[in-house]
């Protein structure tokens, strides 16, 4: 049976992404995060525009595409989500 | 005196020293007390989580820790004649150790929900849950109900976190599976033999280990190093 990925998971593994993928310091494209995120284009979007509303991810406006970068608020996000998902994990339950 | 000198005497058979009274009230006094502060350590990490992640395991898992902590504060006033002194509240003793065990029922019972909620197997072991209390009550007495209940809610929560250790090979996992395991053992002790005392010092220090491997994580989390974390794979 499939282990389905919770919403904060999801949201954790996009954010994940946009640290890791921005290797030259100018964010990352909506098909790396759906690459990675491994989620629907819809889905996506959807998650991108609630992820940016609320201060998680920068969006930047290039010529072409838009390119998202995690903010501050996201890499917080991120650290006590790892935290937080070990500390669930010991009592055998998923964040 | 100390547990080890207590076990050591029963090993040896001494007569003369008999601490089975006032020395294993104080015991077990002291570890409704060490039960509640590790209770709400996990209860406040756990609603830290809430807060920051908005997590419902989280929540579930603040819940039934503030439960079983409060269950043991109850108990552990009720032992040390907290209420006895309190004249109002003194014939209600009884009802006031009753509504600890409650409460610290409903915590396992918390435990035991979020593991039905959350893991994908208990699809399969979640009726198990409805099952065991079935088996459990008995027109005995209502500690013993509540007992019981409390009994199957660990053991329920033991099957199902061993069952999380063997898919993630978390050791701190693997770790509370033992600790609610040796919680579960310290309470089928006490339902199976409650007024013998070698027994009875025997299962106090079951459920002392089991604390005690409950807090681990609640230690692991307030000393990690920000390094450790700043860049961890999700």
């Amino acid at each position: 049976m499939p282990q389905y990925r919770t919403q904060g998971k999801i949201i954790a593994d996009i954010l994940a992404t946009a640290r890791d993928m921005n290797t030259d310091g100018q964010g990352v494209g909506i098909t790396t995060l759906l690459r990675r995120g491994n989620v629907s284009y819809s889905r996506m979007t959807k998650l991108i525009v609630e992820l940016v509303g609320a201060g998680l991810l920068l969006e930047e406006t290039m010529e072409r595409a838009c390119k998202y970068r995690i903010s501050d608020k996201g890499m917080m996000f991120l650290q006590a989500y790892v935290q937080f998902e070990d500390f669930a994990q010991s009592y055998g339950l998923r964040l | 005196m100390s547990c080890i000198k207590l076990l050591y005497e029963y090993s040896r058979g001494m007569s003369q020293v008999r601490p089975v009274g006032s020395d294993l009230v104080m015991f077990e006094n002291a570890l409704q007390f060490i039960g509640a502060f590790v209770a709400f350590s996990i209860a406040l990490v756990a609603y830290k989580g809430v807060r920051e992640t908005s997590s419902s395991s989280m929540l579930r898992l603040a819940a039934a820790f503030v439960f079983l902590g409060s269950g043991f504060v109850l108990q552990g006033l009720d032992g040390v004649g907290a209420f006895s002194s309190i004249p109002g509240l003194a014939v209600s003793v009884a009802t006031i150790l009753i509504a600890g065990m409650f409460l610290q029922t409903v915590g396992y019972f918390f435990l035991a929900f979020s593991h039905v909620l959350d893991v994908v197997v208990s699809r399969r072991l979640g009726p198990l849950l409805i099952l065991f209390p079935i088996f459990a009550i008995s027109p005995t007495s209502v500690e013993t109900v509540l007992r019981s209940l409390s009994f199957y809610f660990i053991l329920y929560g033991v099957l199902e976190t061993a069952l999380s250790y063997s898919k993630n090979r978390n050791p701190n996992t693997l770790m509370i599976a033992t600790g609610l395991g040796m919680l579960a053992a310290g309470w089928w002790v006490s339902l199976a033999a409650p007024d013998i005392g070698l027994l009875t010092l025997l299962q106090l220090l079951m459920r002392e280990v089991g604390l005690v491997a409950l807090f681990v994580p609640v230690l692991r989390f307030s000393f990690r190093k920000p390094g450790e974390i700043l860049n961890a794979p999700v």
